[in-house]
């Protein structure tokens, strides 16, 4: 049993759990709690809905509809609800007597909910419809009393038959008659919304040739209408007209037009009562209204408290019966049979969570748990804590890490935040990351539950953004950089002149210190600084890279050693490790060489001992262009040339080494295997014959296994791809890793120029001017140096670091084609539906 | 300040690493720390000799203009 460390993933054992149907269900919720153990689907040809469970599934899925029911209903009331998260992991799954109490239970609760929705609409209609009836009421007293004094213009004017005498409502001519002579008038008195009413008057007037008589009145409310349920205003009418057929056709388009006719009693009197009889229904109404409505938001209330346990549960038990459709469901021996993937380091804990589900569900029947052997390939576990998730993740999305090989994730732990401070080295900035990362590591535990998408991506990389803070701050020190200012804590190593004028170019001198951490602040506004620092870090940009990816390439080794490629060490790794040292690990060399030489240094007779110090990008190149041939003047060190002259031949033989060692090896190894295949097969097969292929079942599981098809010609495509591929981007990647110069660069520029502009032009000022300036100028500066350069450059930063250990430092030893393992538990069931 | 000091420092560095080698408690995250370690260790070592190195014999000075005249 291998010991458990991030440098390789887990080792997985695949086991088959025995397990007796009474103690199914527990069995697996347990497994599902703990959450160690990916079951595999042992029914792949069984459609979804003939697998055994299908009727407890279906019965879950009611119950969650109602729990969803329920949600909506808490919502629409507005009642706050418990969280999800705090119950969540809380309850453990229930025995199937709960399960039925709890469907007992959801059902009731929906009945009932149900039954005071319905009724509450129903009286919430009547309401409506009593008021307006109030309204109608109201209004047409005033137009019963308008009408009985019009009788006589009605009378008169059909006795002439003059339909021009507009019978509208507002410009009323105000004849009052006292005989009360009554008419045998029909009226139709009813509700129509404002909109209508012109349309209505136009259509009546039109349809019944102005044989009408109609009042209408603005109800001052506004009403909730009762299909629609929306506001509007509305009018009351009362049309007024003689014979039936003309009453009838009145009440077809009042219909059609949306109107709501209400009958009115054409006496006074009764139209008080009716109206008093109204009123006091209204009050009832309203009354039962208000009560329906506590009724049922207490109900409502009772059911939000359990809801948010109610749906973990429901969610469980259907991640349980979904899981157990996966197993082998043996009729014979009521039994289930799972298979499963499960680290081998976790065994004892699977299996003593067995033996707890069993013990509490009472009976007597153990789980047997059996480790199978197989050449299936697992699937890929990384046990990682909160800290190296940060990091695991991001070298994931790359590509999951095949079983068992090297891990670059533990590694991205410290070179991740380090090739980013390369690029964002600044005290002050990296003093301000690293707060706020501080921030969201002391409170991890409240803001885990931030829903926000954007927010929590930051969030599970604080430990890499808190690290990367860190990091930022001591190369901030290295490059003497403080939000482009310079520190000034040692001796300094140049020395200025006291005489000068201030239009003069001064010179400083050197004075043989070497300034003790990091820049000279001499330096800082000197105009030559860029030449210096521009050299500077390319070369250490040149550096790390090389290291970097000479680091990855002897990774390698790990991998063959542990797929048992031994060979493979000598076939790839030597060429690759040569050919790369002997061009870059020797410029590196030269690079650190060149530095570590003082070409100024006279000897006693006052003569430059050595000769101009030589550009090591031409010499580098002519190595190249004209081997062995170096020019006295511009030699690096004595022998240079017999040493190049090696090197390069050295390079040359490691090229067809990568190309044709490989392929050549592999070629013998299955000649050899080849051989020995066809004696064994001979016996196989005759064993077979004997014993009527007994067993044969078996092969067809192993898909997988087997015989490697072995094509020399696809190996050696393969390999002259791969030879290529090395050769070239040994090149280009060592020239990817200058990125490290140029965002430090960019920083270092960004930083000056936001200070001298926004902040350091108001320090010539005085008085209040001065004052007001500050503050302005220290806003600008300040909001200006998180967005863009905490920002916008940190991203940039990030991302550029994210490539560089993406292609140029996984490209050299990572096969990234392992399958993640998935293993079944509530956690990831609950977290997935929640979204 | 020499040349020198970088190898006093590599030596400290290196005693450095030993001994969060075997000083980390035995457990899950042995592997973890140790690395956490000893890269530091290393990349900060790196990052601080570089530029030692880079400052130790200078082949250009430091020139500046419209300097205030000195006060003495």
């Amino acid at each position: 049993m291998a010991p458990s460390t991030l440098f390789r993933s887990e080792e997985m054992s695949l086991i088959q759990l025995y397990i007796p149907a009474e103690v199914a269900q527990p069995c697996v919720a347990e497994l599902g709690e703990l959450g160690k153990v990916q079951f595999r689907d042992l029914n792949p040809e069984v459609n979804a809905f003939q697998r055994a469970f299908v009727s407890e599934i279906r019965r879950l899925d009611e119950m969650e509809r109602l729990c969803r029911f329920f949600n909506t209903q808490i919502e629409k009331a507005e009642i706050p609800s418990r969280s999800l998260t705090t119950a969540a992991y809380g309850s453990r799954a229930r025995s199937a007597q709960e399960i039925d109490d709890l469907e007992e239970k959801l059902k009731e609760h929906e009945g009932r909910i149900v039954q005071m929705n319905g009724s509450y609409e129903t009286l919430q209609r009547r309401n409506l419809q009593l008021t307006e009836l109030r309204h109608v009421l109201r209004e047409t007293g005033g137009f019963f009393e308008q009408a009985e004094s019009r009788q006589d213009t009605i009378r008169n004017s059909m006795d002439e038959g003059d339909a021009s005498t507009p019978l509208l409502e507002h410009d009323v001519e105000q004849q009052n008659h006292d005989e009360m002579g009554r008419l045998n008038l029909g009226y139709v008195t009813g509700v129509i919304s404002r909109a209508r009413m012109q349309t209505f008057e136009r259509v009546l007037w039109r349809s019944l040739r102005g044989n009408l008589y109609m009042n209408s009145a603005e109800i001052d409310e506004p009403i909730t209408d009762p299909d629609s349920d929306e506001v509007v205003d509305k009018n009351v009418f009362a049309i007024f007209a003689h014979g039936r057929e003309i009453i009838n056709k009145i009440k077809k388009i009042s219909q059609s037009l949306g109107a709501t006719l209400y009958t009115v009693d054409d006496s006074p009197d009764k139209r008080r009562d009716a109206y008093l009889e109204v009123t006091s229904r209204i009050e009832d109404l309203n009354n039962v209204l208000s009560n329906t409505s506590q009724t049922r938001r207490a109900e409502l209330q009772k059911i939000a408290e359990n809801l948010s346990s109610w749906t973990t549960v429901v969610r469980k038990e259907k991640a349980i019966y979904h899981t157990m459709n996966l197993f082998n469901y043996d009729v014979n021996r009521k039994c289930l049979i799972a298979e499963g993937w499960c680290a081998t380091n976790d065994i004892s804990i699977i299996q003593h969570a067995l033996k707890n589900a069993t013990e509490a569900s009472g009976t007597n029947l153990p789980s047997i748990l059996t480790e199978l052997t197989t050449k299936k390939k697992p699937p890929t576990y990384h046990r990682t804590n909160k800290f190296t998730e940060g990091f695991q993740a991001v070298i994931d999305a790359y590509g999951i890490a095949r079983y068992r090989e090297v891990n670059p994730g533990l590694f991205t732990i410290i070179s991740f935040p380090y090739l980013f401070a390369i690029m964002f080295g600044d005290i002050g900035h990296g003093f301000l990351m690293f707060l706020f990362a501080l921030y969201l590591v002391l409170y991890e535990k409240k803001l885990a539950k931030v829903d926000n998408d954007i927010f929590s991506m930051f969030f599970s990389g604080r430990y890499m953004v808190l690290l990367m803070g860190l990091f930022s701050m001591y190369v901030g020190f290295v490059y003497n950089d403080m939000f482009s200012l310079s520190l000034d804590f040692f001796k300094s190593g140049f020395d200025w002149p006291i005489e000068y004028n201030s239009t003069d170019t001064v010179e400083a001198t050197s004075n043989g210190h070497v300034y003790a951490f990091g820049f000279d602040p001499s330096w800082h506004g000197s105009e030559n600084f860029l030449l210096f620092s521009n050299s500077y870090k390319m070369k250490q940009a040149i550096i790390i890279g090389v290291i970097h990816m000479l680091f990855g390439i002897c990774l390698q080794v790990y991998n063959h050693v542990n797929f048992k490629n031994k060979m493979f060490i000598w076939l790839e790794f030597l060429p690759q490790i040569l050919f790369m040292s002997s061009i870059f690990g020797y410029l590196v060399f030269c690079i650190l060489y060149k530095w570590s030489v003082d070409w100024w240094a006279l000897d006693d007779n006052g003569n430059h001992i050595h000769n101009a110090p030589p550009n090591l990008l031409n010499m580098l190149i002519y190595m190249f262009l004209s081997p062995g041939n170096i020019n006295p003047e511009e030699q690096l060190y004595p022998g240079q040339g017999p040493v190049q002259m090696m090197l390069l031949f050295i390079a040359l033989i490691c090229v067809p080494w990568m190309w044709f060692a490989k392929p050549y090896y592999l070629k013998k190894q299955h000649s050899k295997h080849h051989y020995e295949t066809v004696a064994a097969d001979d016996e196989v097969a005759y064993d077979e014959e004997q014993n009527g292929r007994a067993g044969g079942s078996n092969e067809a599981e192993e898909d997988d296994e087997g015989e490697e098809e072995f094509e020399f010609s696809e190996v050696m495509i393969h390999q002259t791809i791969h030879t290529i591929e090395f050769c070239l981007n040994c090149i280009s990647n060592t020239a990817s890793y200058l990125r490290l110069w140029a965002l430090s660069l960019a920083h270092a520029q960004l930083s000056s120029v936001l200070w001298d502009m926004t902040f350091k032009i108001w320090f010539g000022f005085s008085g209040v001017v001065g004052v007001v300036g500050l503050v302005i100028g220290f806003a600008m500066w300040f909001s200006l140096t998180i967005f863009i350069l905490l920002g916008m450059e940190g991203l940039s930063a990030f991302l550029h670091t994210l490539r560089l250990h993406w292609v140029e430092f996984d490209g050299k030893f990572y096969m990234a084609d392992g399958v993640k393992f998935e293993p079944f538990a509530f956690k990831t069931v609950l977290e997935a539906k929640s979204e | 300040m020499s040349g020198y000091n970088l190898i006093w420092v590599f030596i400290a560095v290196v005693i450095a690493s030993a001994a969060g080698y075997v000083l980390t408690p035995k457990g899950d995250n042995q592997t973890v720390i140790r690395t956490i370690i000893i890269m530091t260790l290393a990349c900060c070592y790196m990052s601080w000799a570089i530029t030692y190195l880079a400052q130790l014999h200078p082949l250009i000075v430091p020139k500046k203009t419209g300097m205030r005249p000195h006060l003495e």
